[in-house]
């Protein structure tokens, strides 16, 4: 893959983005509400969606790459790795397929990759705690899914209409 | 330039929605299979190994875990359990609050520890749609 300047720097101002939104969600314990581990906005999946459709799947995969490693090594809890890694790359392919479905607008991709990536994560869960007692939580954090799923894709909606008319989506 | 998205909902969104909502039904019906608070048994695990096993028939008291850098205090009571503290970052597993039908969990991801409750006996009323 060969970026151009404005690409990588792109890619590089969207890692910075995702990095901070994740951050910024602790902000927002939507766990305090529904008290099952997993439970969150997942506002980072806006960037994912965003470099999707604006860059790519490669470059998506790059963001996405850096910000779990980086977002690990700023948490200091490198055993949320496996969590954050197998959570987002569960969820950026099945957007990728999702998206190359013409019919379906930014929300159903939105919602679907919200529901691979607590899919993925329950993965984890059940890798790393030998036990399928985590699956419990599945239907929660899918039903929660549809909700936070659709909030992203709102936002990315939102994005994709301010951006449209400028020239950072042309190249 | 890449094609730009569709950016209103469409009806195919709407089968994406029914889909995830239709797996998220699907295994709350297998899993979440009534269930009565008679003749439980709480199982610990860390790591996927059992450590301790606590009949929960008349059962009273507290007992302390330890996995890693992490300590649980779980409160048993007839026919129930609870992680009463946890000095876990999360704090999930204090918030999941009290179980007390089979087939319920506590998790502690960051200790690595679940609390799961085996036995009882199946109702026949009810589905249950209640967690935490």
């Amino acid at each position: 893959m060969k970026l151009t300047t404005k690409q990588l720097t792109l890619c590089a101002l969207l890692t910075a983005m995702a990095l901070a939104l994740s951050y910024l969600e602790n902000l927002f314990p939507l766990s305090l509400a529904i008290p099952v581990p997993g439970v969150k906005l997942g506002l980072a999946n806006i960037v994912t969606v965003f470099a999707l459709y604006a860059l790519g799947p490669g470059e998506a995969l790059l963001i996405l790459l850096a910000r779990c490693f980086l977002g690990a090594l700023f948490a200091g809890n490198m055993n949320a790795l496996v969590f954050s890694l197998l959570g987002a790359l569960s969820a950026l392919g099945t957007m990728v397929l999702l998206s190359r479905r013409r019919a379906l607008s930014i929300y159903g991709v939105s919602v679907g990759g919200a529901a691979a990536h607590n899919c993925g994560q329950i993965a984890a869960a059940l890798l790393t705690l030998g036990s399928t007692a985590p699956l419990y939580y599945l239907p929660v954090l899918l039903a929660v899914s549809l909700l936070t799923g659709g909030l992203t894709g709102l936002a990315s909606a939102c994005l994709f209409r301010r951006l449209r008319h400028t020239d950072l989506m042309k190249g | 330039m890449r094609p730009s998205p569709k950016l209103h909902p469409t009806a195919w969104d709407a089968l994406v929605v029914l889909c995830v909502a239709a797996l998220a039904i699907a295994l709350a019906l297998f899993q979440w299979r009534g269930g009565t608070s008679q003749g439980l048994t709480a199982v610990v695990s860390v790591d996927g190994t059992e450590i301790d096993r606590v009949s929960l028939e008349d059962a009273a008291g507290e007992k302390t875990y330890q996995a890693g850098a992490y300590t649980l205090t779980v409160e048993y009571a007839a026919g129930s359990a609870r992680v009463r503290t946890s000095n876990c970052p999360t704090q999930d597993c204090v918030h999941t609050g009290v179980v007390s039908r089979g087939g319920q969990s506590i998790v502690c991801l960051p200790a690595r520890i679940v609390i799961r409750l085996e036995g009882g006996a199946p109702d026949p009323d009810a589905v249950d749609a209640v967690l935490g």
